[in-house]
């Protein structure tokens, strides 16, 4: 039996990427495409990232590598000139080069698009390849500083209304994620639009714009009212265990979240005054909001995260233990739906467990068989699929 | 534009599933929300509510919402207009009514996508499950975007934005060490899971244009962001270390960067970020700051010296940045090639980027509601099918109902007498 095709199979990708657009080919080869990632003889910069393989560097130890290469090949190149061929033979090009480093290059949208008109190049860069802020230098932490997340994510003000922390950022490279993400939208687009009788074209993603693009109702919250949403705590429940279990009570989709939610405190023993059908009225419960929110403490105080997680969830109520990464590996529901993958690594004798399909596609399967590629082990094998002449350094 | 003659019959609501329909809208495809006049999407009547010019609306409230029943219309709604740019348009059906489903129906017959955001099983009951769908388009794309997905064992636990980035570890990640968690103040799930919506919807495409066959696509809130950990999940299973540790989170600190974080800069509440990754970071920001003698102590000598002394480092980096406005600052330090940004709020985003000015993020549209707004627009710049905020038709997002007469006169040849007919049996609210 042959496996479902996959909805980018037979697409070949080049990247040639430093470590903020990486997840993008992570997606793309999920989605079938064949992503051969380009390295110098050194290897890619984020082969150096920590955290490695029991603490150990090398390239081909590198965790962080590993998490946003899974599915792709490796093909070591020494220069630009060993770099064409392969771009020639591909369907996508995706760089992190500065407009001012492409034209250098030679590795620009003219140059690239007026030898290979079918290609669909694809640049992410901190600011885009126009602006006044083209040439800066950014990191994710920059660009979530920029993009607005920052700001209003952090702790509450302290007792004279300043604040004695800083906005923070999540951890993770979440900016980089987001443009990684919408670079394999526009990248999808452009082959659907190419392959429906277009023709390629170039795609110019800006971090910053990507970064921009989050934060919700804050733009427009602003526009209607003129207040700026500032750092503040969010509704969260300390259970019986310590565990923490944001706790959202979402009383404006109608009255069924509060009778609902009463029937849960009453069959635990902790509705308290909530039963006075005064609290039936949703502006008596606005008003007196501080004794909703001290039955929902009775409630954590007699249970653990977990627990304290699902009675929420059985009166309808969208609340979430908060776990740390890790901890959602232990969850049934996503094994379930078979979301995690086990890849083999037999040059380290281990199987890894991976995070896998962002979504069940039922007719086209996520496409996860690869582990993360070892430096440049894949450099005679694409030079001989792609029909390409590579000289090969290492091997 | 790219998905120039696709249509997608919409039934999403609030952000998570609208978020992925915007994207598909601003590349050009047809977007068909199907509406109810008796059920409206909660944020087509929420707070904030866009003002008549000159006035200022109520901003979205505390954790009860409870005072949020009071739109007199439901095209005032803010957030709505967040997440329904795309060139959306807006149709109201009774999908109760037998001849509501009826039309229904015969649209998803000249539709190429489904897209819905109700709890598992809405659309099964309504007679619109995947095997009715398939009845009547036997090669339909139907994308589900429900908080848990349709299988599995929680399938009906529900999901905000929230929610989900507590149970995904998104929630933990923000934060200082020893503290608990500080959180995200946005539903950044909303996006993540609208943007696999989209990557949902086009992977149905794509696979349908090469085999002729359609295909249910099963997202949920969940699933979209494990990945977004990067590294601590693998450091966790490979490695035994947990992120559930002392010290962990690290605040705005990164293994690449010492200095790296947010400091305090001129002015009530001010900050600004200097993350430098290089040798050749530092010693631009030694020379900016006139080379101070700290500077040249051992202890931040190498990259290592200066993360392994971080307080201090940060301690003393601060002391600088404060004198400073926080875009001079950033102007002053970009110059001399240092990577650096102004924490930005919502209206320094609006009002005082020059980058996202000189991209044309945003694009002023007006409905015939409501005043022109700024609108941001879709983040990536296509050369030969350029996307738009307003989507095919450049237009705002659509008024409850706006649609319906025009789109059952164009796509189902319907007259206005039979229109009227179906307004008077209530078939269309």
């Amino acid at each position: 039996m042959t496996a479902a095709p996959a909805p980018l199979d037979g697409v070949r990708v080049v990247e040639l990427v430093d470590e903020s657009a990486e997840y993008c080919g992570r997606l793309l080869a999920g989605l079938g495409a064949d992503v051969v990632k380009v390295e110098p003889p050194e290897g890619a910069p984020s082969r150096t990232l920590e955290p490695f393989v029991d603490d150990e560097p090398g390239p081909d130890r590198s965790l962080a590598f590993w998490a946003d290469n899974v599915g792709k090949r490796s093909v070591v190149v020494d220069d630009d000139e060993a770099l064409r061929p392969l771009v020639a033979a591909a369907d996508v090009f995706v760089h992190t080069l500065r407009a001012s480093e492409a034209r250098r290059r030679g590795l620009d949208a003219d140059s690239l698009l007026g030898a290979h008109p079918g290609l669909v190049a694809c640049a992410v860069t901190p600011f885009g390849q126009s602006g006044p802020w083209a040439d800066y230098e950014a990191d994710d932490l920059v660009l979530m500083a920029l993009g607005g997340s920052m700001a209003a994510c952090g702790y509450g003000p302290v007792a004279d209304g300043g604040y004695d922390t800083p906005p923070l950022a999540c951890y993770g490279d979440q900016a980089w994620r987001t443009a990684s993400t919408y670079a394999a939208i526009a990248v999808m687009a452009a082959l659907f639009w190419r392959d429906g009788g277009g023709t390629g074209q170039f795609v110019d993603v800006s971090v910053h714009e990507c970064s921009a693009s989050m934060t919700e109702w804050h733009l427009m919250t602003y526009l209607c009212s003129g207040q700026i949403h500032r750092r503040a705590p969010h509704p969260t429940l300390t259970a019986a265990d310590g565990r923490d279990v944001a706790a959202l009570n979402p009383d404006f989709l109608g009255p069924h979240v509060f009778a609902n939610t009463l029937a849960m405190l009453e069959k635990e023993d902790v509705a308290g005054p909530l039963s006075d059908p005064a609290f039936a009225d949703p502006a008596h419960r606005a008003r007196n909001y501080a004794e909703v929110w001290r039955a929902m403490k009775r409630l954590a105080a007699k249970h653990d995260g977990e627990t304290l997680y699902r009675l929420g969830q059985s009166a309808g109520l969208p609340w979430g233990v908060i776990r740390a990464p890790e901890e959602v590996a232990d969850d049934e529901h996503l094994r379930a739906r078979g979301h995690f993958v086990a890849l083999d690594h037999p040059e380290l004798g281990r199987t890894v467990t991976y995070p896998g399909a962002p979504f069940v596609a039922h007719g086209s399967p996520w496409r996860m068989t690869r582990r993360p590629p070892l430096l440049g082990e894949h450099t005679a094998e694409v030079a001989a699929e792609w029909g390409v002449s590579l000289a090969d350094p290492t091997r | 534009m790219a998905l120039e003659g696709v249509r997608i019959l919409d039934f999403t609501r609030l952000g998570f599933g609208a978020q992925a329909t915007l994207i598909c809208g601003c590349l050009g495809a047809d977007v068909i929300r199907v509406e109810s006049t008796t059920r409206p999407d909660p944020i087509r009547v929420m707070p904030p509510y866009v003002p008549e010019t000159g006035e200022r609306g109520e901003a979205f409230g505390n954790a009860t919402l409870a005072n949020a029943t009071g739109a007199a219309s439901p095209n005032r709604g803010g957030i709505f207009y967040k997440y329904n740019t795309g060139g959306k348009r807006s149709i109201t059906v009774d999908a109760r009514h037998p001849k509501g489903l009826s039309l229904l129906k015969d649209l998803l017959a000249v539709s190429d996508v489904v897209t819905e955001s109700f709890a598992a099983g809405t659309l099964e009951r309504w007679g619109l499950g995947y095997e009715e769908q398939k009845a009547v388009k036997a090669d339909v794309v139907y994308v589900s975007m429900c908080g848990f997905g349709h299988s599995g064992p929680d399938t009906r636990h529900v999901t905000m934005g929230p929610t989900a980035q507590a149970l995904t570890g998104l929630t933990f990640l923000v934060g200082l060490p020893d503290r608990p968690p500080a959180g995200w103040s946005f539903s950044y799930l909303d996006h993540v899971g609208g943007y696999l919506g989209a990557v949902a919807v086009l992977a149905g495409l794509s696979h349908r244009a090469r085999t002729g066959e359609g295909q249910h696509l099963d997202v949920s809130q969940l699933e979209p962001a494990t990945a977004l950990t990067g590294a601590l999940l693998l450091d966790a299973l490979v490695n035994g270390r947990p992120s559930r540790r002392p010290g962990f989170p690290p605040g705005n600190r990164r293994p690449t960067s010492a200095p790296g974080g947010a400091y305090r800069a001129a002015g009530e509440d001010r900050w600004v970020v200097v993350s430098c990754r290089t040798e050749d970071h530092w010693r631009r920001l030694v020379e900016v700051m006139g080379s101070p003698p700290w500077a040249a102590e051992p202890r931040f000598a190498t990259f290592a010296e200066r993360r392994a002394h971080a307080d201090e480092l940060d301690a003393l980096l601060e002391q600088y940045t404060v004198q400073f406005d926080r875009y001079e600052l950033m102007e002053r330090l970009q110059a001399a090639g240092v990577p650096a940004g102004a924490v930005q709020d919502a209206a320094d985003r609006l009002e005082r980027d020059p980058q996202l000015q000189a991209r044309g993020h945003y694009t002023t549209m007006a409905n015939a509601e409501v005043p022109a707004l700024p609108l941001e627009g879709l983040p990536v710049h296509l050369s030969a099918t350029a996307a738009h905020t307003g989507g095919l038709l450049h237009r705002a997002p659509p008024l409850l109902g706006e649609d319906t007469d025009a789109v059952l006169r164009d796509l189902l040849a319907l007259s206005d007498d039979d229109i009227a007919r179906l307004r008077a049996e209530e078939v269309l609210r």
